[in-house]
């Protein structure tokens, strides 16, 4: 018995490595780092995914050799991003490093990227850093902080808070949220409070709000777990204040999660699912249909991510040559979901203005 | 004062969870002196029965609360039969539950993502919050405090009264004196453990209406149970609640001033000062 099932583990392994490396050869491998065990991470990897998938069948690139994402898990944690990263690299002979969400894992995998060489097309993380570090192969297909600026001059000028409360995650993106909104709201901010990356309850968080008399509450995170949740505790707690998610996080999943206390809130972001051109349309209809879901910003960002990689590489003519991909990407003018994107010489995608959202009867929609 | 008393009530709800998680962790090592790795998945799978039962098959919400402690019961019987009862007569024994145990709680976290997905679910419990003056607390979090509290009452009894209580107690204090009596300790340790997974199974079902279920609430919670258990002295269960209730109020009381990780810390610092001074935990004997 024991033998037997020894054999059929053999069979299966010997199976499988054939089948790897028969699929193996000549494909262009693209790595894609996320955290994979959480919601976003999943988003991330299937906007990834989708990537490769529509590039194979379009018949794949440099004279038809198809893409494998090679995927491995962050955790939300730098350590593991500088792991993964390195695994990437060394053991798969990955050149190109698409996805993440963490600015604090990308600006650790960043240093990882330079020492080797590799180029690095972050998808989500946010902190201005990432882009302004110098090196000429990190490319970054979200809006950072600093060009999310104008929502904030609409929470001043529109909303007029008299007290603001911002709850923010703890991360790069979370404290830098801090210090972007302390400098525009001086004394009115009575209450910056950041939360673990693990933690679940936020009645007290929420108690703290609601006592600091803030009528604006900003809240600031990637892990939709946890946003939704402290918007939920808003309205459990009756708060009256404007409920304010920072732009570029909140999406449906969010606002499930947070059930009527997602009603009214504010937000904004760089991507709507129903923007009408020809490759988002066939983006939207392929995801839906793959994954029975709309995909959202951070689909769309992944989805670019890896996109593009191989577009570049594809035009570049080489798949290894990062330099010469690197340049090929800031040299063109790219056509995404989102419509046209170029980068900047720092390596920074552009983006079009902001897309105001709110929450109307459970539904995110761009606000009238 | 507002804040206090709204921070004293969050703190209690919170207490009461963490004692629950702990509750069933303490109980394991009291008896088996195995540390259960795997616990902060059974409390997991608590909520994810909880999950498919509302949301999929409309089972009522308080339907659940029996059906995720019976369901656990069995998974119970699996995590002993597979993984620590054939290991326990080993000569390193204890160790290896350990990494036994270590490992079905990888298994379980990866199976659940890999089946279930890393998605977040939300279910509904009770609706509606009572508010009383300035203090503001859902039904579902009253309910948890009071059923808490109920079920550690019921607990406390059993262990005290009960025939199986009796053993279980006397296999705790001394295994080779109670296999001298006659008492099977290994089916002691078994239902010990079934005890042990139910108590976790039914704080899933209480809390995932308020943390909401997640692949990774069990591995979120857990460090704070092992935390409780230490302090209350390994095995102990009233100093599982007392420890638990009271992590819960200083660390709502505390934060009240301080950031969240600022409390974090100050509470890892509370546990190395109370292990330095009493190494045996608050509620814990001695070894000799």
């Amino acid at each position: 018995m024991q033998t037997n099932i020894r054999t059929w583990i053999f069979a299966a392994v010997g199976l499988a490595l054939t089948f790897g490396t028969a699929s193996g050869q000549d494909t262009v491998k693209i790595g894609l780092l996320a955290p994979t065990k959480s919601l976003v991470g999943k988003q991330i990897v299937q906007g990834g995914q989708l990537a490769a998938d529509l590039i194979n069948a379009d018949g794949g690139i440099l004279g038809s050799r198809k893409v494998e994402l090679v995927v491995y898990d962050t955790a939300f944690q730098p350590n593991e991003g500088v792991a993964a990263a390195q695994r990437l690299i060394d053991q798969d002979g990955v050149k190109v490093i698409a996805g993440e969400i963490s600015s604090t894992v990308a600006l650790a995998v960043l240093q990882v990227a330079r020492a080797s060489g590799t180029l690095f097309i972050a998808a989500v993380p946010k902190h201005p850093d990432l882009t302004n570090s110098g090196y000429d192969r990190v490319f970054r297909m979200n809006s950072t902080t600093a060009m999310d600026s104008e929502f904030e001059t609409v929470l001043r000028d529109q909303i007029k808070p008299t007290k603001v409360a911002v709850l923010v995650e703890n991360s790069d993106f979370g404290r830098l949220t801090i210090d972007n909104l302390k400098k525009l709201f001086g004394p009115k901010v009575v209450l910056a409070e950041t939360y673990e990356m693990n933690q679940s309850d936020f009645s007290t968080l929420v108690t703290k709000a609601k006592a600091s008399g803030a009528d604006l509450v900003c809240v600031a995170g990637s892990n939709m777990e946890q946003y939704g949740a402290i918007l939920r505790m808003e309205a459990e707690f009756q708060m009256q204040a404007t409920r304010c998610v920072m732009p570029g996080v909140l999406n449906s999943r969010g606002v499930t999660i947070a059930g009527k206390g997602a009603e009214g809130t504010v937000s904004a972001d760089i991507y709507v699912p129903t923007l009408n051109n020809p490759l988002n349309q066939r983006f939207v209809a392929a995801y839906q249909a793959k994954f029975k879901e709309t995909p959202e910003k951070v689909e769309e960002v992944s989805f670019e991510s890896v996109w593009l990689a191989a577009k570049a590489m594809d035009k570049a003519g080489t798949a290894t040559d990062t330099s010469k991909i690197a340049e090929v990407l800031r040299a063109n003018t790219w056509v995404s979901p989102r419509g046209e994107v170029k980068f900047d010489n720092t390596g920074q995608a552009s983006s079009g203005p902001l897309i105001r959202l709110t929450v109307e009867n459970g539904r995110l929609v761009p606000a009238k | 004062m507002d804040l206090i008393a709204q921070q004293l009530v969050n703190g209690l709800s919170a207490g009461v969870a963490y004692a629950l998680v702990a509750l069933g962790l303490t109980l394991i090592f009291g008896v088996l002196h195995v540390i259960n790795f795997a616990h902060g998945e059974l409390y997991m799978l608590g909520g994810l029965v909880t999950v498919i039962a509302c949301n999929l098959l409309g089972v009522p919400y308080l339907v659940t609360l029996v059906l995720a402690p019976v369901i656990m019961l069995v998974v119970g019987v699996g995590l002993d039969k597979l993984a620590i009862g054939p290991l326990l007569d080993r000569r390193d024994g204890l160790s290896d539950v350990v990494l036994s145990t270590f490992a079905v709680s990888l298994l379980l976290l990866d199976l659940v993502l890999a089946v279930v997905g890393p998605a977040p679910e939300r279910v509904e419990g009770l609706s509606g919050v009572l508010i009383l003056g300035p203090v503001i607390i859902s039904h579902q979090r009253l309910f948890v405090i009071v059923l808490g509290f109920i079920l550690i009452a019921g607990l406390d009894a059993m262990l005290r009264y009960s025939r199986f209580g009796i053993e279980m107690r006397a296999a705790a204090q001394d295994r080779f004196a109670a296999e001298a009596v006659g008492i099977d300790v290994n089916a002691i340790g078994t239902r010990t453990i079934m005890l042990g997974a139910a108590i976790a199974g039914i704080a899933g079902a209480l809390l995932v209406p308020v943390t909401q279920f997640t692949p990774l609430m069990g591995q979120n919670v857990v460090i704070k149970a092992f935390v409780v258990v230490v302090i209350g002295g390994m095995g102990s269960v009233p100093g599982a609640v007392l420890c638990g209730v009271g992590l819960g109020l200083i660390e709502a009381l505390v934060n009240i001033r301080f950031s969240e990780g600022m409390t974090t810390a100050i509470i890892y610092s509370l546990l190395l000062v109370g292990l330095l001074m009493r190494p045996q935990g608050l509620f814990g004997r001695a070894a000799r």
